[in-house]
């Protein structure tokens, strides 16, 4: 099982890192209108039309 | 409402650096409203923005904070709304001080102005759910580095792969403890340093000795700290009270984000006519009395005024409620936030920024929601005792193992903080409340105050508003009269007076008038050939039929001046003169009025009717509902009072209006309902809206609420009883550390998941 030596510090570092994006994703705003997105098809026309 | 591109919206640091802009008169304006003292000098009155609270003791943080300021003379701040209002003297001290205040004590503010309270309300947003995603994220991770070491027989698992596991759990654990759990460390710290103790005091200590007490387990397993680690229950106990306290926050800013939609009714720039008749657009916060605007067609008037020339309509639906635009001439007012729907006229300017009509109500709303009767936060009246008593235990089971085994006291004290960890008593209310604003959402109420629900279910007292609210705003027939010469002409009893109000019905179909519409609706249509139709403004209507006979429908007074009998009805019939029927109107109920009154009654509420109307009318109401209690002809202020007696007398009240001048009562009852076709500010100060308008809605939340409540006791029981077994355990050293770290996962799912039925 020597293997795990190696793969539980990998992982803690992946996650870690997938944290880091995840942050990114929020201050860059990513979340800030959720429902915004979702109703657009419903309020919005389509461009050209 | 839509975002423009990042780059161009103001950051919170963007807001901060610039507090001397708060300090411009022509700013502070925007958020500060001038009280004028007895003394002859000013005082100064502003609304600020909070941002960073947690719970109802942080508002008296802050509160201190204010009046240790000098030249502050009173500061309240209200929790529930995030806002504080201040009173200052303008000789002593200056706006920015008092935001440089707030920042002292730890918490952020910005003038009550809608773009930085935006920017702070998304900044706050952004940052709870990161801390949610990095406590939910890493807390599964843990628990399936956590899961061997359960599962495990003894002997199972090597030394150095379970030391490997706890360090990987430990890296993971150290996000959550210094980012996601910062919030209850720093509403801990700032409880402290003020002596005040809410429950982030318990949690901070109970998951501060977890982590302490496993970071010691993972790096010297021989330590006085044992060998056992709950990185697994503290990373998830984390994760349940920071998505409770999300969805919360959520909820809030919606909210804040409706009542904001309300405000935005005022325009941000105005015509202002110069002496030599050129029009200039500035800022609508730079206008001053005296000032000549022009408003166009379609847009909102910017402050109140008179107009100079022409006429128009004007829509004040979310002043009045009232949906119909009235009438407006040269000479008479026009009130700020209230929409041009005519032609383009040009007002003189009287009042301005915080002294409006508009401004006065909102003014109004925000401070009765700030004087609402305390309801602080069910958990945190118990964070204080409770803290002591587990204190308390903890030093006595260490003093008394100090004795018997000196080298298992710090061990023994250690998991008595650690079963004690207020985890399932913290999640007890909260988690259930959520679920159960869930369950009333999908029944078309929706909530804008979770604590909401505890006044619903406690509330003693129903205040009715009456028009709009228990009746709509039309007429309908309540009863048809026939006079002798009547029934000789339409024929006896009911056939003849459904034929007299066939023909009523059929002339009135020609008029536009309420009474006349009622009228038309109560009877099916029905083609008379009626010809030279008039219509009399303010009396009637004549006709004349197939054989040329002249008929009149109208006032009785005017049927009267014609040379008909004298009538006591409102509407009556005649034909050639001789009075044939006469009709009686009513208000229309509201569609489940009178039930919903029953099911209350039934409930074992009182009911009351608070009403503007005169006292006839408002009594005749109350009698067709079955209500017993009546307050007729009351202003703004005097159902203000009536509400506030209520509640001296210890009564829990339940408000229920639709209009602007019910705003300040829903602010200010235990508990508001408004009506989802009321006034825009209406429902935004009110706890709850009824999308529906189904008045029997409210006996169902009311019992969707109780049962939430039966629900947090539940779970309050089941957290308690936990803690009761679990400490007597650790206090005699007989609790295996595993069986703490289970015991403490599973009574905080236990109450999740009991919390969860109340969203049924």
């Amino acid at each position: 099982m020597d293997i795990l030596f190696l793969l539980i510090p990998l992982s803690a570092v992946l996650i870690l890192f997938i944290v880091g994006v995840f942050g990114w994703a929020v201050t860059s705003g990513q979340f800030d209108e959720i429902e915004d997105e979702a109703e657009r098809i419903l309020t919005r026309e389509p461009p050209g039309a | 409402m839509t975002f423009a591109a990042s780059s161009t919206v103001p950051t919170v640091a963007a807001v901060a650096a610039d507090l001397t802009a708060v300090d411009d008169p022509v700013e502070r304006q925007r958020f500060t409203r001038w009280v004028p003292q007895p003394s002859g000098g000013r005082l100064a009155e502003s609304s600020l923005q909070l941002s960073g609270l947690h719970c109802a003791a942080c508002a008296g943080l802050i509160e201190q904070a204010l009046r240790a300021t000098p030249g502050v003379q009173r500061a309240s701040v209200s929790a529930a709304s995030q806002r504080a209002l201040v009173l200052w003297d303008p000789e002593l001290t200056q706006a920015s001080r008092l935001i440089t205040a707030v920042r002292g004590a730890g918490y952020d503010a910005a003038p009550d102005a809608a773009a930085p309270a935006r920017a702070l309300r998304r900044h706050e947003a952004r940052q709870a759910l990161w801390r949610l995603f990095v406590a939910g994220f890493c807390s599964m991770q843990i628990m399936m580095l956590a899961t061997p070491a359960y599962v495990a027989g003894p002997g199972e698992l090597a030394p150095d792969t379970r030391a490997l596991l706890n360090w990987a759990s430990w890296l993971l654990a150290l996000p959550v403890m210094l980012f996601s759990a910062g919030p209850f460390f720093s509403g801990a710290w700032r409880g402290l340093r003020r002596r005040r103790i809410g429950m982030d005091v318990p949690v901070a200590l109970g998951i501060g000795i977890a982590f302490v007490a496993s970071s010691g387990a993972t790096f010297d397993p021989q330590g006085p700290f044992g060998a056992e680690v709950w990185f697994d229950s503290l990373s998830m106990f984390v994760a349940f009270v920071l998505g409770a306290r999300w969805l919360e926050m959520r909820q809030r800013h919606r909210a804040a984000e409706a009542l904001e939609a309300s405000l935005a009714r005022l325009p941000e720039t105005a015509w202002r006519v110069a002496e030599d008749g050129q029009a200039e657009a500035v800022a609508a916060h730079r206008l001053r009395p005296g000032d000549t605007v022009r408003v166009p067609h379609g847009e909102p008037f910017p402050a109140d005024g008179r107009l100079l020339d022409g006429g128009t309509r004007v829509d004040e639906a979310l002043l009045s409620g009232e949906s119909t635009p009235r009438e407006r001439h040269v000479g008479d007012t026009v009130l700020a936030g209230s929409v041009n729907l005519g032609a383009p006229v040009r007002v003189r300017v009287e009042r301005v920024g915080a002294d409006t009509r508009f401004e006065a109500i909102v003014a109004m709303m925000k401070s009765a929601a700030d004087e609402r009767p305390g309801a602080a936060a069910l958990a945190d009246r118990w964070a204080g005792p409770f803290l002591w008593a587990v204190l308390l235990l903890a030093a006595l089971a260490g003093a008394a193992w100090s004795f018997i085994e000196p080298s298992r006291a710090l061990s023994v004290a250690v998991a008595v903080l650690i079963v004690t960890c207020p985890c399932a008593l913290s999640l007890a209310a909260p988690a259930t409340l959520v679920a159960a604003s869930q369950a009333l959402l999908r029944r078309g109420i929706g909530l804008g105050r979770l604590a909401a629900i505890e006044g619903l279910a406690r509330a003693g007292r129903v205040f009715f508003d009456k028009t709009g609210t228990l009746t709509l705003d039309t007429m309908q027939l309540a009863t048809t009269r026939l006079t002798d010469a009547g029934r000789a002409a339409f024929g006896d009893g009911l056939a003849g007076e459904t034929a007299a109000l066939a023909t009523a019905a059929a002339l009135a179909a020609h008029s536009n008038h309420p009474l006349a519409r009622a009228l038309a609706a109560a009877a099916p249509a029905h083609a008379a050939a009626w010809s030279d139709v008039q219509e009399h403004a303010g009396q009637g209507l004549s006709a004349r039929d197939a054989e040329g006979q002249r008929w009149q429908l109208g006032s009785p007074r005017w049927l009267a001046a014609e040379g008909s009998a004298e009538a006591h009805s409102r509407v009556a019939l005649a034909c050639e003169g001789t009075l044939l029927a006469g009709f009686e109107f009513e208000e229309t109920l509201r569609p489940g009025a009178r039930e919903a009154v029953q099911a209350l009654h039934e409930a074992g509420m009182k009911i009351t009717l608070l009403s503007g109307d005169e006292a006839g009318r408002a009594h005749a109401l109350a009698a067709r509902l079955g209500i017993a209690e009546v307050i007729a002809g009351a202003t703004p202020e005097s159902k203000l009072a009536a509400v506030a007696a209520a509640q001296a007398r210890g009564e829990r009240v339940m408000m229920v209006g639709d209009g602007v001048n019910d705003a300040p009562v829903l602010a200010r009852a235990d508990v508001s309902v408004a009506l989802a076709s009321g006034a825009g500010v209406a429902r935004a100060q009110a706890d709850a809206v009824l999308a529906s308008g189904d008045l029997r809605d409210l006996a169902r939340a009311r019992a969707i609420a109780a049962r939430a409540l039966a629900i947090v006791r539940q779970n309050l029981v089941w957290a308690s009883l936990y803690n009761a077994l679990c400490i007597p355990l650790a206090v005699v050293g007989w609790l295996p550390p595993w069986a703490a770290g289970i015991g403490m996962a599973a009574s905080s799912l236990l109450v999740v998941l009991n919390a969860a039925r109340a969203a049924r």
